[in-house]
């Protein structure tokens, strides 16, 4: 969907409300399949089945097995869905074809607009179903809440997301509006300004570089106020959004804010309860763009006329906000690409996180079990990042190796987990 | 009896595209009445949603494996799945759970399912064809589809 973005800047073209419309639902379908399979298959089992449980039943399946095999066919049934309208709307759900410079390559039918309508509430009704589950296997449980909310999962940083014209979260367009440690408003730009307002660090020991905000700049691995590093995912678009453009989501907005002591919340786990609040906005939303009259308009491109030369295009993928930058020749031919993509925002976070954790569960003198190990892997885990997190399969494999030096820098000790 | 055959893989990624080409390879030589031949880029469970239903699934893939050459093909059974590169999924679950998955919501899973997997030497390039070995093993990798499509017997690991 950045890309689509992009290309529409590049061509200097503007989709018509329709070929808007249409990308924005086929947009929320692909949020309700992504946060559905992560909150499932990745976060649930640590909480349903406890993160130091045995990793033979840490997993999808004993997630199942605990709640019950009927909630695992809602699972399937919810992601197939929302899969089904994605690939009915673009062609196919994964590598979708149907967006193009200027729109969309097809209208929708009404006939189509109707299935998708009630798969819609259906996943309505799921995603409160979700937040339920929640709120009784996390929120109730006072041990987790305190894992949840507890120091070793925080990480005071500024947060970084797309809001629309009332500061409400929104998925596919807006401006970008970023939020101090406090909460408080520090920039909000238009998608052709990134570099203005960020740059990227580089570490002799990553190809991934570490973004940082610019007019702050980069002070190292530092939380705070006076540190460059931000954070984008579902809690953060939360944290910088006033509220949620939908009532059911704006009511598990202000309850997960309630609940916590006010905004902004930096405990990373909790962007698996901010994921299930997505969950329901986007199920939301899609039923809202079903019910649109227009939603069915045959005017879905706007056929590109002037010569293309560059642009920027930024939409908030699942996992956080997804900047594409292309430069092209005046034929179109790309000749420069720059892509920052969510894992890489959140990649200086993602390393302080681990590091927090890893000191806060490994301590001297006791011994390592691979329960700790998932407690360290659970804090990068949150962010949902794009780089190979094979978790919770039969049985759990996550290459993960813990160093511990002392206070000379020596090796006192090497613990690893899948390391080949 | 109702067989699918997925070509899975990215089609401009090189080598990784060796899946879908062996699928297209097999345009127009079966019944379309008893095999559906699709391709697709999808592990996980999304994968389950493709085979549910179906009597038989053969998949194709691409494999990258310690020792192996270039356009070897190996016949595997789904217990054998970590080291293709398209069952597993990094925000999903890998395929072996995936089946574990839908066999315990006892869904209507194949009772057959084989994996064709193709030696890639290179699936980071961007392009829209296949290194020379494994372009070569595409014919004989869809003849051995072919051969599968007609057979009744259990899978079994096989080496070229």
């Amino acid at each position: 969907m950045a890309s689509c973005k992009a290309t529409d800047a590049v061509y200097h073209v503007d989709p018509p409300p329709a070929g808007k419309k249409l990308r924005e639902l086929f947009y929320c379908n692909h949020y309700i399949h992504s946060h559905i399979a992560h909150f499932y298959a990745l976060a649930a089992p640590d909480f349903v089945m406890g993160p130091t449980s045995d990793p033979a039943q840490r997993n999808v399946l004993g997630v199942i097995a605990k709640v019950g095999l009927e909630i695992g066919g809602e699972v399937l049934k919810h992601r197939a869905y929302a899969q089904s309208v994605q690939a009915s709307i673009a062609g196919k759900a994964t590598h979708p074809v149907g967006g193009i410079p200027g729109g969309m390559s097809k209208p929708i039918t009404e006939e189509q607009r109707k299935d998708f309508e009630q798969k819609a509430k259906s996943c309505i009704e799921f995603s409160k179903f979700s937040l339920k589950l929640f709120n009784d296997v996390v929120l109730a449980n006072k041990d987790y809440l305190n894992l949840i909310t507890g120091e070793i999962y925080t990480m005071k940083s500024y947060f970084m997301g797309l809001v629309d014209s009332k500061n409400r979260v929104n998925f596919y367009d807006g401006d970008i509006r970023v939020v101090d440690p406090d909460g408080k408003e520090v920039a909000k730009f238009k998608p052709a300004q990134y570099l203005d307002y960020v740059a990227e660090h580089t570490e002799p020991w990553s190809y991934l570089k570490f973004p940082f905000l610019k007019k702050v700049g980069w002070k190292g691995f530092v939380e705070g106020k006076d540190s460059g590093i931000y954070r984008v995912s579902p809690l953060a678009r939360l944290n910088v959004a006033d509220g949620m453009a939908t009532p059911l989501a704006q009511a598990e907005y202000e309850k997960l804010y309630k609940t916590l002591g006010g905004k902004p919340v930096h405990a990373t786990l909790v962007f698996h309860w901010a994921r299930l609040i997505e969950l329901l906005y986007a199920s939301e939303r899609a039923l809202e763009l079903c019910q649109d009259k227009e939603i069915t308009d045959p005017k879905v491109r706007t056929i590109p006329t002037a010569t293309p030369d560059e642009g920027v295009g930024v939409v908030e993928a699942p996992r956080g906000t997804l900047f594409h930058h292309y430069k092209t020749d005046e034929k179109g031919i790309v000749t420069k690409v720059n892509l920052i993509v969510a894992t890489a925002h959140n990649y200086p976070a993602m390393q302080m996180s681990i590091k927090k954790a890893a000191q806060g569960v490994i301590k001297k003198k006791q011994p390592v079990t691979e329960g700790l190990l998932n407690m360290v892997e659970m804090a990068f885990r949150a962010y949902d990042p794009c780089s190979a997190c094979a978790t919770h399969t039969l049985p759990g494999q996550m290459p993960l190796e813990v160093v511990i030096y002392n206070s000379r820098g020596d090796v006192v000790e090497r613990l690893g987990q899948h390391i080949q | 009896m109702k067989t699918v055959v997925l070509g899975l893989g990215n089609p401009i990624l090189c080598d990784d595209g060796v899946g879908p080409r062996v699928a297209r390879e097999l345009e127009g030589r079966v019944d379309p009445e008893k095999v559906s031949v699709l391709e697709a880029a999808v592990g996980g469970l999304a994968l389950l949603d493709l085979i549910v239903g179906c009597d038989r699934a053969i998949i194709v893939d691409a494999i990258q494996t310690q020792d192996g050459k270039p356009g070897q093909i190996y016949r595997l059974a789904p217990d054998a799945l970590d080291s293709t590169l398209h069952v597993a999924s990094p925000h999903d679950v890998n395929f072996a759970t995936a089946l574990e998955f839908g066999r315990r919501l006892e869904l209507p899973l194949p009772r057959e399912i084989v994996i064709f997997a193709i030696e890639a030497a290179d699936v980071t390039t961007f392009r829209e064809d296949c290194t020379p070995q494994v372009a070569s093993a595409i014919p004989v990798c869809a003849a051995m589809v072919l051969q599968a499509l007609d057979e009744a017997c259990a899978p079994r690991t096989e080496h070229r």
